[in-house]
């Protein structure tokens, strides 16, 4: 779209590609690096561009040292409960406000939706009593439910803009033969929509995985510990601060999303910007 | 928790077949029922923890007192007269002008670049959102590693060049510790407000742009003329939803800084968390978020009403 055949505009723009590109990337690279750095080379005081001795010494200590694959594993557990329950919710909700016209839809749809503007701090001001009478302080449903309060707005919109693009003349064709609405649902609308629900369930567990505040607050002891507090609490407290092993360990602690997001970026960018393209 | 309140779309969908007016009353209802799990939910997670902070807001609720007390507006009239809850508000406001403007512009300059043909140009695209995915704490370590005051890799580059004399402990400067968090909030929102952008840059007219340029338009006249206009839609959403977004930031706030050195970095999100969960000051950490709460509401409701536009 640019014009960049003047070498002035040629050089602006490879200017500011290199500029953000940096900012953007280095940070990646510079964790990436630092994770494979021996502690002699980690701590000298010019740091050393690249690895000069590539060791996997920090990833040992990570995973060896402290409980980072038991928090690992309970942010595998909680992250995936809580995105396939909220996406199981989205799904009904967004068929039902994509297709359906019936008296209160607008204010459901109003309420779900400004969930997401409420802050999160305030709203767990109060959870946690209410999880506490239930005895759910320290456990993992817990987390789960208390989950649902960040991608269930988000989920349930990106799923009823998806719903609202499945022809009409489908859903009717299967009522002029007598199939019920679940039926329906399950059997025609649900299949064409696998891209969409992914993308949901991996957003959705993208922001469980990422949670700090309530994990942090939630959850108490160390056996339930997930990875996000984990990390902070291992590492760079006033005691010890391990560099190294914390760049390892966050290399691992973002493996998981990092995957999911690899493999499904094409649906993902399309799901979280659906219907900005006309 | 990212905070981004990021969501789903920058337009609303032009539902293709609104035409259900041929529903029988029966399937209507089932329709209704599908919504009923979700909305179930919200009432559990959202609207039963909202009212009670609202009402507990109303209340004297410390760790001493036994249940809470109704005290009336008391938290409200002492939080407004707080000079450290105030100070949570300025430092709000400085965090959100912040973050926002500068997710825009960046946003909006790597989809300009990504959006024109070059070589590694897919390669580009694909990593570009690797930031967005990372957990916060993971964010916060990077970042807070190249601020490091011994061994980081700023304090390295500056003093290489000659920008500064001696390492800074920036993390420890109320400046330094600000300007860290915006950064880092800046850094890993670019990428999503990128592909917002690019989206918005990819629904332009092409013929638009080549009878523009037959007419002798340069880079400058295209960009303020037609590209400017055609996202200005987006580009109002996108700056609403960065203002809920890091109106609710506290994830990176707390993983970088906890809100230091001493108050320099507490945003009305770290104060809540403080007077809820260290100071045990129930009544009125409510309060404060209910304060929290109604700043966030203006943007709020402009971006659920564009939401609902065509629903």
């Amino acid at each position: 779209m640019l014009d960049l055949r003047s070498p002035l505009a040629r050089v602006a723009f490879a200017a500011t590609l290199v500029m953000l590109g940096l900012f953007l990337f280095f940070p990646v690279y510079w964790l990436v690096v630092s994770a494979f750095k021996s502690n002699a080379e980690l701590y000298r005081v010019i740091p050393t561009p690249f690895v000069l001795a590539p060791t996997l010494e920090h990833f040992r200590t990570a995973v060896l040292k402290g409980d980072l694959l038991l928090h690992l594993k309970n942010s595998l557990l909680s992250s995936g409960a809580s995105a396939s329950l909220n996406t199981i919710l989205a799904i009904y909700a967004g068929y039902s406000f994509a297709k359906f016209r019936y008296r209160g839809r607008r204010a459901i749809m109003i309420a779900i939706l400004s969930a997401q503007v409420f802050p999160f701090g305030l709203l767990l001001i109060s959870l946690y009593p209410i999880l506490n009478d239930w005895a759910l302080i320290d456990t993992r449903s817990g987390l789960v439910l208390s989950y649902i309060v960040f991608a269930l707005p988000v989920s349930t919109y990106m799923l009823y803009s998806y719903f609202t693009q499945v022809p009409d003349e489908i859903i009717e064709a299967a009522r002029a033969d007598g199939a019920s609405e679940l039926r329906i649902f399950h059997t025609i609308v649900l299949p064409v929509s696998i891209p969409a629900v992914v993308t949901v369930f991996l957003y959705a567990f993208m922001w469980s995985w990422n949670d700090l505040l309530y994990s942090m607050t939630i959850i108490v002891s160390e056996s339930n510990r997930t990875v996000g507090p984990g990390l902070l609490l291992n590492y760079l407290n006033e005691v010890n601060s391990d560099w190294g092993a914390a760049m390892a360990a966050s290399i691992l602690a973002s493996l998981p999303v990092v995957a999911a997001f690899g493999f499904l970026q094409r649906y993902f960018i399309a799901g979280i910007t659906a219907g900005a393209v006309k | 928790m990212r905070n981004d309140a990021m969501a789903g779309s920058v337009t609303a969908p032009i539902s293709r077949g609104a035409s259900a007016g041929g529903l029988k009353a029966a399937e209507r209802r089932i329709g209704m029922l599908f919504a009923v799990p979700a909305l179930l939910a919200f009432a559990v997670v959202i609207i039963v923890p909202f009212l009670r902070a609202l009402g507990l807001s109303l209340t004297e609720f410390t760790l001493q007192s036994i249940e809470p007390r109704f005290i009336g507006l008391a938290n409200f009239s002492r939080a407004l007269a707080d000079a450290r809850v105030l100070g949570a508000f300025a430092t709000t406001a400085v965090y959100v002008t912040g973050a926002t403007a500068g997710t825009v512009v960046l946003g909006l300059a790597w989809a300009l670049i990504l959006h024109q043909s070059f070589r590694g140009r897919a390669t580009l695209r694909a990593i570009s959102l690797l930031p967005w995915v990372l957990p916060s704490t993971v964010s916060a370590f990077v970042w807070g590693w190249i601020f490091n005051s011994r061994l980081g890799v700023l304090n390295a580059v500056m003093l290489e060049f000659g920008l500064i004399d001696h390492p800074t402990a920036w993390l420890a400067t109320p400046g330094g510790a600000m300007a860290a968090i915006l950064i880092t909030k800046i850094w890993l929102s670019v990428p999503l407000f990128m592909a917002f952008f690019l989206a918005g840059l990819q629904s332009l007219d092409r013929e638009q742009i080549d009878a523009a340029r037959v007419d002798g338009a340069r880079n400058r006249e295209l960009l303020r003329d037609i590209v400017l206009p055609h996202i200005r839609p987006v580009l109002l959403v996108v700056i609403v939803l960065g203002v809920i977004g890091n109106l609710q930031q506290f994830d990176t706030i707390f993983a970088l800084t906890r809100g230091g050195p001493v108050r320099a970095t507490t945003t009305l999100s770290i104060e809540v968390y403080r007077q809820a969960f260290e100071v045990w000051d129930i009544g009125f950490a409510s309060a404060i978020g209910v304060l929290w709460l109604a700043t966030i509401l203006p943007p709020a409701i402009f971006y659920l009403r564009h939401l609902m536009r065509g629903a």
